[in-house]
């Protein structure tokens, strides 16, 4: 009983701490992500946070995706409009 | 927190320098294959900027090796194979099911205020979106506290917005070219 009590209390102590640390992070996160940044408030939820930060990451993950096929159908113009090509490989040191 | 625009001109030229790989085949490639090397040399370069120090680039970099070793070779030479591999093995589930047990069992024996059952609800909610976060996260199931989980999604952040802001610069600029 009693060993198991102790573990309660240092399992509490320790946890302690870190949640202070990561509702410090939390707020770091709170500024990094535009939807959030712009509402200026500090009442925003923890969990609510995590949340934007997910589909933040989601949404940027989507735009690399997206460039990437913009940018191979770019570097697709060579044979006509040799102009356009070269400009794209001369800004990717290509 | 920001990107910087060191990291901008070294994410540009490590990209530059791993589709130059792909230089020979590229000029005859698919669109689909044209894609792909772009796309993996810009996860290659974003997670070469941490040189192995984060989690997410080792896990990163171990994924996009399985999909073309060659190239994570050639654009990482400089770099010891053994800092890029995330040592740690996937304990977390486990333990936490068996936190999550004896949790439940001391809560029974527990009688909680109205306060106390708020605040577990909040804790389980801030569970889940963790997970969510560890989903997305490369190398997420390699982190085994929620500290080091929100410190990494940090740092992976301000990468990919690196990543980001480069690409769309560049396609930005070739697009505003052909259009004049």
């Amino acid at each position: 009983m009693s060993s198991r009590r102790s573990s309660r209390l240092r399992q509490s102590g320790s946890s302690r701490i870190s949640d202070d640390q990561i509702a410090d992070l939390v707020t770091k996160l709170q500024h990094l992500i535009p939807e959030l940044r712009r509402r200026r408030s500090d009442k925003v939820s923890a969990s609510k946070v995590l949340q934007e930060t997910c589909n933040y990451i989601r949404n940027l993950h989507r735009e690399v995706n997206d460039l990437s096929d913009r940018l191979s159908e770019l570097l697709a113009s060579t044979d006509d409009n040799s102009a356009e090509a070269a400009i794209i490989r001369s800004l990717l040191n290509y | 927190m920001q990107p910087t625009s060191t990291m901008n001109e070294e994410f540009l030229k490590k990209w530059q320098m791993g589709l130059q790989m792909f230089r020979p085949s590229i000029d005859n490639a698919s669109v689909s294959e044209r894609k792909r090397a772009i796309k993996l040399s810009a996860d290659v370069a974003m997670a070469s900027l941490r040189k192995g120090t984060t989690c997410w680039s080792r896990a990163l970099i171990q994924k996009t090796a399985t999909e073309d070793n060659f190239l994570v070779r050639q654009m990482l030479s400089g770099i010891k194979e053994e800092t890029l591999i995330n040592k740690k093995l996937p304990k977390v589930m486990c333990h936490r099911k068996i936190v999550r047990r004896s949790k439940k069992i001391l809560m029974r024996r527990k009688s909680r205020s109205a306060m106390e059952e708020v605040a577990a609800k909040a804790k389980k909610l801030v569970k889940r979106k963790t997970q969510g976060l560890r989903n997305v996260v490369p190398g997420g199931e390699f982190m085994s506290n929620n500290v080091l989980l929100i410190q990494e999604t940090l740092d992976y952040i301000v990468s990919l917005q690196t990543q980001v802001n480069v690409m769309r610069s560049i396609v930005d600029a070739a697009e505003a070219g052909i259009e004049r």
